[in-house]
């Protein structure tokens, strides 16, 4: 059906090259709320696109983190910090007093305790759609994972592995602990 | 450490007692490869999780319920809060706080901030400031009026729009994050192509 057909109340211009920028009355309320802040807007909007275009390379961002925790991807070792972007294949140690959690993409939320070795084997999320598709793997430690908008949508697409079990999840809070498993 | 127990050889005497002795002592140091465990839901909803080590299968149903594998064979167990808090302590404390929704009042088309938005634009701002690493999800939605795919873009433009909104409130820009729903998740179920008022939102998610 064509755009036009839309009653006049509903409707912004079907694709503005540049967000619609505030009118008069709002960017009053608007620069008093800024002015109360002191906060500088960002100068940038290649990141946030990037982050949500398909194919995103970002799955989660770290929210919290003690002790000796830390990230592999490709070989390298990289340092864990709130903040700190996960991606699909990444994989987080942490050490025996280390502990972090963080959030993925879909509202998916997992913590990793002392000991721990995961990999984020399997994450893909399509914000549009709430399709997507979640594998953690456990290869020691523990887990606590909260599932998020893909285990709501199809609780069949959220899947935990450890070395001798597989969890197909059909409720959103549980424990694996796979501190006994011998490599 | 206690020796595993091995599955193959459970038909020697005292081994169904050793195994019952190790079931009591679960939460010990006990020979558990892996242990699965079901935690309540926030509302109490029905919660579950399939557990599968090769061709067994256990399904947990009711908070607390637990799988353990021990020497390849899998077995029910139960636990309850206190325990899984005193074991599970500094895990539990990582995991991330649950996401927060808000509604931001606008006028029409999402262009401009309503004259109520700004007690809820504050209250935003003091939860991000209080979060670790904060995300802002805008996500529009839409009526069921016009096409799937006019819908989505439509409702990308208009969470586009409140996200400059939130960046000109001092909301950092790379914080944010847009999305478009389209006319997926309407708030008032309608016929296709119902003029809805309600359905056209913006909501903002803070996680």
């Amino acid at each position: 059906m064509p755009l036009s057909a839309r009653p006049p109340s509903d409707g912004l211009p079907p694709r503005p090259t540049r967000p619609a920028r505030p009118q008069a009355g709002g960017l009053a309320l608007l620069l008093a709320a800024a002015a109360l802040l002191g906060a500088a807007p960002g100068t940038s909007t290649a990141q946030t696109d990037a982050q949500t275009a398909a194919g995103s390379a970002v799955a989660g961002i770290v929210k919290r983190s003690v002790g000796d925790v830390s990230l592999e991807r490709a070989g390298q070792r990289l340092p864990v910090r709130p903040g700190t972007v996960v991606q699909v294949g990444d994989t987080l140690r942490t050490g025996a007093d280390g502990a972090a959690g963080l959030t993925l993409a879909d509202d998916s939320r997992l913590s990793a305790g002392p000991g721990t070795e995961l990999v984020l084997s399997t994450f893909r999320f399509d914000a549009t759609t709430q399709d997507g598709q979640l594998l953690v793997s456990l290869w020691r430690g523990t887990l606590n994972l909260v599932t998020g908008l893909i285990g709501k949508k199809a609780p069949e697409q959220v899947k935990v592995q450890t070395r001798t079990v597989v969890l197909g999840v059909r409720g959103t809070e549980f424990i694996v602990d796979s501190t006994g498993a011998t490599p | 450490m206690s020796r595993r127990p091995n599955p193959r050889r459970t038909g020697q005497p005292g081994a169904p007692l050793a195994l019952a002795a190790a079931l009591a002592l679960a939460g010990c140091a006990a020979p558990v490869s892996d242990r699965v465990i079901l935690l309540p839901q926030p509302d109490g909803a029905p919660s579950a999780v399939e557990v599968g080590a090769g061709a067994q299968r256990l399904r947990l149903d009711r908070p607390y319920a637990v799988a353990e594998l021990r020497g390849g064979t899998l077995a029910p167990a139960s636990t309850d809060a206190a325990a899984v808090r005193q074991q599970y302590g500094l895990l539990l404390s990582q995991q991330p706080a649950a996401p927060r929704h808000f509604t931001l009042p606008f006028e029409s088309n999402a262009q401009r901030l309503a004259p109520g938005a700004e007690p809820v634009l504050a209250e935003l701002r003091a939860a991000l400031a209080a979060m670790p690493a904060p995300e802002v999800v805008v996500t529009g939605h839409t009526d069921r009026v016009g096409s799937l795919e006019a819908n989505d873009r439509l409702s990308l433009a208009r969470a586009e729009a409140v996200r400059e909104l939130l960046v000109a409130a001092g909301v950092g820009r790379t914080q944010i994050s847009v999305v478009g729903r389209g006319e997926r998740e309407p708030l008032v179920p309608t016929a296709d192509e119902v003029a809805e008022p309600r359905n056209r939102r913006v909501e903002i998610k803070l996680r």
